[in-house]
């Protein structure tokens, strides 16, 4: 039901995202009739694979997936094979590969290494995709990080051909876990999701994928800033409103310090 | 990861239920409480099956509880589980029922504490009370001693939250020290300590810090004088100290990790701009392409 699928997600956003399968699993096993719905809607840290025929990896999510099978961007077959596996028309298949490989360039100008794979379905007045991107850090400073991008775009074409609208949901997932002698354990992790849509024009100056290029370059951009005040600004000031380093008592003779100065200045300046 | 298989029995379904309700972070326990009643539509094996849960939750929580006879509150613990839902109170030496939902206390009684390790007890409470006092504006200290075979056992337990849903977010910090000793006092003894953190920031997103460290260091223990609690006064001035030094380094080193993941690992993972440090010339990226067919026609 409506309610319970609202329950459910409600519950995703609340339990630790560090066990995100885990708990989308027993989700699932808990309430079976919700399985199709969570499946689309609830974001999951993205695995790889590898087309062996092109010797490529590329991405998994449930876009790409028909069964247990998912679909390579790369050579547009399915692993493990399917006789019917549902693929996008040609025309958007064209269109397909031409995204892929210009996401390919943005992926190596943001992310210089990483994987990114995007994935395009037909709808009935347009088409729908996901551009997904994933990088894992090198695990320096004893430290290890991943960014996992999932950015789906519903495209509606408007009847002349001459203008579309967009509608942009971008979940960036970021994941940073560390043990160290002094300080233990430290795992911060979870995902930010935004939404845009606007109206453009398409052309041959300004394709679709122009278009879409520049939603997800503004998204992003605009999401790593957030990641990066949430992440490092504000749960970091959680943890010292928790514990005070210096003790109160010497922040309350700061305080009084600061006051009795405050008095003696605004005392000689109204004797002036 | 698609196939699910058989459906589930009551009994896993409710293990779920009860796993889901462990695990809601500080200051949410009802929301997701109400999110697992309506997942599982079956609020009488909810309560025959995870009711368990909710004990255990504010138990592991160390949740803090105001009670009737004391100005300080009491942090619910295992530590203090009497049974039949009766914890102790060894500040104010009374137990009282706990509502595990409600989170209320009711029918406070006197309560004996073990006399052996009360005035051990005692003072490190008041020396950890103070310690409270300077480092946690809303923290709670409760201060657990038993003694058993010729050893007396100290456990003490620290709680510090902040609730702020209405801007998204809540926190908490719990840390629990213990040692064991000899009754009569004299040499050392090893304090262990485990401190953790969790932090949950849920506007727009879902992002969770979740931190434990574990501490070992050796406590010189005063032999104890009749007549006198000068040793016990002694060995709480050292035992606090300890915990002082410890959990503010931990504070420093969570610190210095922020530092670390935000001037190092996260700007490695993405950049702010490409190279040329200008935003991507789209038309350039898919020009880029037609380019190169040429090239190859």
């Amino acid at each position: 039901s409506d309610q319970q699928l609202d329950c459910a997600l409600d519950l995703m956003r609340r339990l630790p995202p560090q066990q995100i399968e885990k708990n989308l699993t027993d989700l699932i096993d808990l309430v079976p009739t919700l399985c199709e719905d969570l499946l689309s809607s609830v974001d999951q840290p993205l695995k790889i694979a590898r087309d062996k025929q092109l010797g490529k990896d590329y991405l998994l999510c449930d876009y790409n997936r028909d069964g247990d099978s998912y679909r390579s961007p790369w050579s547009n077959t399915y692993d493990p094979p399917l006789d019917d596996g549902t693929l996008p028309s040609d025309r958007l298949r064209k269109l397909e590969i031409d995204a892929n490989t210009a996401f390919d360039q943005y992926r190596e100008m943001y992310f210089e290494g990483g994987v990114s794979s995007v994935y395009l379905w037909d709808l009935d007045h347009g088409f729908a995709g996901v551009i997904l991107i994933k990088k894992a850090g090198d695990g320096s400073k004893k430290i290890k990080g991943c960014w996992d991008s999932i950015h789906v775009v519903e495209v509606q074409e408007k009847s002349s051909g001459r203008s579309a609208h967009y509608k942009l949901t971008s979940t960036v997932m970021l994941w940073l876990q560390t043990s160290k002698d002094a300080s233990g354990v430290m795992n911060l992790g979870g995902s930010l999701t935004r939404q845009v849509e606007q109206d453009a024009t398409v052309s041959d100056a300004s394709p679709h994928i122009v278009n879409i290029g520049k939603m997800v370059e503004d998204m992003e951009n605009k999401i790593r800033n957030t990641l990066n005040e949430i992440y490092f600004g504000k749960t970091r000031d959680i943890v010292y409103g928790l514990r005070s380093f210096i003790p109160l008592g010497d922040m309350k003779k700061q305080d009084a310090l600061r006051n009795d100065l405050a008095a003696a200045l605004s005392k000689r300046s109204a004797a002036q | 990861m698609a196939d699910f298989g058989d459906p589930i029995s009551d009994k896993q379904k409710v293990a779920i239920a009860s796993d889901f309700i462990l695990h809601a972070p500080p200051g949410e326990f009802n929301e997701v409480f109400n999110d697992v009643r309506i997942l599982l539509n079956d609020d009488d094996l909810l309560k025959e099956g995870a009711s368990g849960s909710f004990a255990q939750y504010n138990k592991d929580q160390f949740t803090p509880c105001k009670i009737k006879g004391s100005d300080e509150l009491v942090l619910v613990t295992e530590h203090g589980d009497l049974g039949g839902s009766r914890f102790l109170d060894p500040r104010t030496k009374q137990s009282f029922k706990y509502d595990h939902l409600r989170k209320e206390a009711t029918e406070e009684q006197p309560a004996k504490v073990d006399a052996g390790a009360e005035p051990w007890r005692s003072a490190i409470e008041a020396s950890l009370t103070a310690y409270r006092d300077q480092h946690y504006k809303q923290g709670v200290v409760t201060v657990y001693g038993k003694s058993s075979g010729g050893n007396t056992t100290i456990i003490a337990c620290i709680e510090s939250h902040q609730y702020q849903p209405k801007n998204f977010w809540n926190g908490r910090l719990r840390s629990q020290w213990s040692v064991t000793f000899p009754e009569s006092g004299g040499g050392k003894a090893e304090l262990t300590g485990v401190i953790k953190v969790q932090v949950h920031y849920y506007e727009d997103g879902n992002v969770q810090l979740v931190t434990s460290k574990e501490v070992k260091q050796t406590l010189n223990i005063s032999k104890h004088e009749k007549k006198s609690t000068k040793s016990e006064e002694q060995t709480a001035k050292e035992f606090s100290k300890i915990v002082v030094d410890a959990e503010s380094d931990y504070q420093k080193a969570i610190g210095e990790n922020y530092l670390t993941m935000s001037d190092t690992t996260f700007k490695a993972l993405r950049r702010q701009l490409p190279v040329t440090r200008t935003k991507i010339d789209w038309n350039k990226i898919i020009g880029y392409k037609i380019g190169s067919e040429l090239k190859n026609a």
